[in-house]
C-alpha cells in the first residue's frame, strides 16, 4: 500500500484531536515533494515549532507559501519536488465565499456586517470543517499541484467533518431560510408563522418574542434575506465539495491514538467514512509504546527506589504496561477492521519538529505501509 | 486552605482543555476529591459516549442523574433537552409547548443562535444546584429540576470542541442579544456567575507537551481578556514519572542497550522542559493559580484509576501548599 500515489492526488488526514494528524500530514507532504511531486500541505493550527520547521508564518493564512527544502537537498522553487504550505482560516474562507457570490457590494456589506453572521462561525457546528473542505476544493480546481494534502481540524466527534457539506446545505434549506424569503413580520409587526395560529398563536408569539428576543430574530431574518441571492451558488458549491470527497482520486488516511480507549473513536470514524462512500486508505495508529523489547533485560540501570509512592510509578513498569495496552488496542482494532491496512508508528523519544525529522517520519510510515 | 478546599466551596467548577489531554479523567478525579471533602458533588459530562461514567465505574445512564458513591453523582447532559425543558416549563400548556418546539423558528433559533447551547450547559448545573436553596425567590424554572439531589458543587467536564472560553463567555454573548424572557434572565444570571471566581471555578487541564502548553497559555490570556478573570487551577496531566535522582546514572552507551530506560528518560526530559516553560509563563503576573501535576498510571480506565488520580491530586495539592503555590 502506498501513502502517496498518482492515483490519489488528494489525501485527507482525519482523526480525533491530539493524535498527531498535523505532524503526519506535514511528513506526508515532505515525502511527496521528495518523490518529485509538486505538493501543497494545508494545515489547521500547527504548533509553533512545526510552523518554524515549515518556515511559514501568518502570511500562509492568505496564500500558499513555499517551504525551503534545501536542508533536504532540494532547491527552493524547483519545478519538481516543490512543497508549499498554507494555514486554514475558517472565517477568512467564509468571507471570501461571501465576497465571491454576493451580487453587489451592498448585499456583501449587509452580510459581513450582520451580527448573526459574525457569531455564526463559532456557533454553527461543522462550519470550520466545511471551510477546510471548501478550501481544498478551491485549490483542487486551480490544478496547480500534483498532490494536495489536507490536515483537518481537531474534531472529537468525527461526524462534524464528514457531514459538514450536507449540514451546510441542510442549514440553508431549513425552514428559517424559507421563512426568511417571505417577510417574517406582517403589516402589524406580528410574526407570520404565529399569526396563523389564532389565540394560541398570539401566546406563542409573545413567548417567542420573550424567549428568543425579537432583536436576535431580526438579525437572523436579515442574515437569511441577505444570504438569499448567494444561496444557489453556495448550495451548488457544497454539493460539488461533497462529490470531491467521494471521488476516486481522494484518499482518506485515518490517524488514531494508541490504547484501547481510542478504539471506539477510530472504529466510528472508519465506519462513517465507509458509509459515506469515501475511500478509506491506511489507518495509522500513532505514538504506540514499544512492547517486550528482547534486549530489555538491563535491570538495575534505574532502580525502583520509591515504589511505595503510587503517584510515582516505576517508569519501566509504566512503559511496559503502556506497551501491552497499546498492542492490545492494535490487536482489537485489527480484529474489528479485518482486511483494512493498519500500521502503527512508535512513540518517539522526541517529537519530530524539523524537516529532517519530518522526512524520516514520512519514510518510516511509507516503509511500514509497503511492508503490509 | 488548600486549593481543593477552595474549589469545594464553588457552586460550579468548569474543567476545560483541548481534546486528548485527559480532561475527563481529571473531571472524575476532581469530583471524587471534592466529595471526599464532605461536599455533595455532581459531575456533568456532555458526550454521548459517557466516559465520565466509565471513569467513575458507573454504567451509562443515558441522561439520568445516577449515584456514583457517597456524596457523588454523575450525569450525561444533552443541551437541546435543557433548552426544550425550559420551554416546557415556561409554556405551561403542553399542546402549545409542542407547537413551539416543533416550529421552524424555535428549531432554527435553538440550533443557530450563538452561544445558546453553551448557555444550556452552564445553566443546567446552575439550575440543579439552586434546587431547594432559593425557595423564597424562585420563579419556577430558575429553581431547578424536580427529583435532583441537593448539591453543593457541580463539576462540569466541558466539551472539547472549540475554545474553553467560548463556553464561559456564552452568557455574556446571549445577554447582549436577548434582553428579556427566561433565556435573557438566565444569560444575565450566568454572566454574573461566570465572572465571579468566588462562585465559579475554572480548572485548566493540559499536558507537558508543546501544543497543549501553548493552548493552556492562550486559554489563560483569553479568560483575562474576555471575562477579566483567571483560572483557579492548572492541572498538568499524563506526566511520565520522574527518574529517581538517587539512582546511579546510566551511561549513554548503556541507554542504547536499554531502550525502555532511554525512552523513559527522554520523554520525562521532554515533560520537564515543557513544564518549566509552562510554569515560567504561568507564574508571571499577580496571584498565579496553583499548578498540580498528575502522573500516567499503569491502570485501565475505571473507578480504581480515578480514585488513584484523586489521591495524586491531593498529594500534589499538599506539595503545592508547602511550596507556597497554593
Amino acid at each position: 500500500m502506498e501513502l502517496i500515489s498518482a492515483r490519489h492526488p488528494l489525501t485527507i488526514f482525519v482523526g480525533s484531536g491530539g493524535v498527531g494528524k498535523t505532524t503526519l500530514a506535514a511528513a506526508a507532504g515532505v515525502l511527496a515533494a521528495r518523490s518529485g511531486r509538486g505538493t501543497l500541505v494545508m494545515t489547521f493550527d500547527p504548533s509553533l515549532r512545526l510552523k518554524d520547521a515549515l518556515g511559514v508564518g501568518e502570511e500562509a493564512r492568505e496564500r500558499e507559501v513555499p517551504v525551503d527544502l534545501t536542508s533536504l537537498g532540494l532547491g527552493l522553487g524547483a519545478e519538481r519536488g516543490r512543497l508549499d504550505a498554507s494555514l486554514l482560516d475558517a472565517r477568512r474562507t467564509f468571507d471570501r465565499l461571501v465576497e465571491r457570490y454576493a451580487p453587489d457590494a451592498d448585499s456583501r456589506q449587509r452580510i459581513l456586517g450582520n451580527r448573526f453572521y459574525q457569531h455564526l462561525s463559532g456557533s454553527l457546528g461543522g462550519i470550520l470543517e466545511y471551510m477546510a473542505v471548501e478550501r481544498l476544493f478551491e485549490v483542487a480546481a486551480a490544478g496547480r499541484y500534483d498532490q494536495v494534502i489536507l490536515d483537518t481540524p481537531p474534531t472529537r466527534q468525527a461526524l462534524d467533518f464528514l457531514e459538514a457539506p450536507r449540514r451546510i446545505v441542510g442549514f440553508l434549506d431549513s425552514g428559517a431560510l424559507k421563512l426568511a424569503l417571505k417577510p417574517w413580520f406582517d403589516a402589524e409587526g406580528r410574526l407570520q408563522a404565529t399569526a396563523r395560529w389564532g389565540g394560541l398563536g398570539r401566546r406563542a408569539e409573545r413567548f417567542l418574542d420573550e424567549v428568543v428576543g425579537l432583536d436576535l430574530l431580526r438579525d437572523m431574518a436579515e442574515f437569511f434575506q441577505a444570504f438569499a441571492p448567494l444561496y444557489a451558488g453556495f448550495r451548488e458549491r457544497a454539493a460539488a465539495v461533497e462529490a470531491l470527497l467521494a471521488a476516486e482520486r481522494t484518499l482518506f488516511v485515518l490517524v488514531s491514538g494508541p490504547g484501547e480507549e481510542r478504539i471506539p473513536d477510530t472504529l466510528f470514524f472508519a465506519r462513517r467514512l465507509e458509509q459515506a462512500g469515501y475511500r478509506l486508505g491506511p489507518i495509522v495508529v500513532n505514538r504506540v509504546h514499544p512492547r517486550n523489547d528482547p534486549r530489555d533485560t538491563a535491570a538495575g540501570a534505574i532502580t525502583p527506589a520509591a515504589a511505595t509512592d503510587p503517584c510515582r510509578p516505576d517508569g519501566r513498569e509504566l512503559l511496559r504496561w503502556l506497551g501491552e495496552r497499546d498492542h492490545r488496542g492494535l490487536r482489537s482494532l485489527a480484529d474489528l477492521l479485518p482486511g483494512r491496512p493498519l500500521v502503527s508508528l512508535p512513540l518517539l523519544a522526541e517529537e519530530p519538529t524539523d524537516l529532517p525529522a519530518l522526512a524520516a517520519l514520512g519514510e518510516d510510515l511509507e516503509r511500514r505501509l509497503a511492508a503490509l | 486552605m488548600g486549593i481543593l478546599e477552595r474549589l469545594a466551596r464553588r457552586e460550579l467548577v468548569v474543567v476545560t482543555g483541548k481534546g486528548g489531554v485527559g480532561k475527563t479523567a481529571v473531571s472524575a478525579a476532581l469530583g471524587v476529591a471534592l466529595a471526599r471533602r464532605g461536599r455533595r458533588v455532581l459531575v456533568v459530562e456532555v458526550d454521548p459516549r459517557e466516559n465520565v461514567h466509565q471513569m467513575l465505574g458507573v454504567a451509562p445512564s443515558g441522561g439520568a442523574i445516577v449515584s456514583a458513591g457517597p456524596r457523588l453523582w454523575v450525569q450525561n447532559l444533552k443541551p437541546q433537552q435543557v433548552l426544550d425543558e425550559i420551554v416546557r416549563e415556561q409554556v405551561k400548556v403542553p399542546f402549545l409547548a409542542d407547537r413551539v418546539l416543533a416550529s421552524a423558528i424555535y428549531q432554527q433559533f435553538a440550533a443557530g443562535a450563538p452561544g445558546l447551547k453553551e448557555l444550556a450547559i452552564l445553566g443546567h448545573g446552575f439550575r440543579l444546584r439552586r434546587r431547594g436553596r432559593m425557595d423564597g425567590e424562585t420563579d419556577g424554572w430558575l429553581g431547578g429540576t424536580p427529583g435532583a439531589p441537593e448539591l453543593d458543587v457541580v463539576v462540569l467536564d466541558a466539551p472539547a470542541t472549540g475554545h474553553g472560553v467560548a463556553l464561559l463567555a456564552a452568557p455574556q454573548l446571549v445577554a447582549e442579544v436577548i434582553h428579556q424572557g427566561p433565556f435573557g434572565r438566565l444569560a444575565a444570571e450566568l454572566a454574573r456567575l461566570a465572572a465571579d471566581p468566588a462562585r465559579l471555578g475554572v480548572a485548566v487541564v493540559t499536558q507537558a507537551e508543546e501544543m497543549p502548553v501553548e493552548e493552556a497559555l492562550e486559554l489563560r490570556t483569553a479568560l483575562a481578556a474576555r471575562l477579566d478573570r483567571a483560572p483557579e487551577l492548572l492541572v498538568v496531566n499524563g506526566l511520565y514519572p520522574p527518574v529517581y535522582p538517587h539512582a546511579p546514572r546510566a551511561h549513554a552507551a548503556h541507554d542504547a542497550e536499554d531502550p525502555l530506560a532511554d525512552l523513559w528518560r527522554r520523554r520525562r526530559a521532554l515533560n520537564e522542559r515543557e513544564l518549566a516553560r509552562l510554569l515560567a509563563a504561568w507564574r508571571e503576573g499577580p496571584a498565579p493559580s496553583p499548578v498540580l501535576e498528575l502522573p500516567q498510571l499503569p491502570a485501565d480506565r475505571g473507578r480504581a484509576l480515578t480514585e488513584a488520580l484523586a489521591g495524586c491530586l491531593e498529594a500534589s495539592a499538599a506539595a503545592a501548599g508547602e511550596a507556597g503555590w497554593s
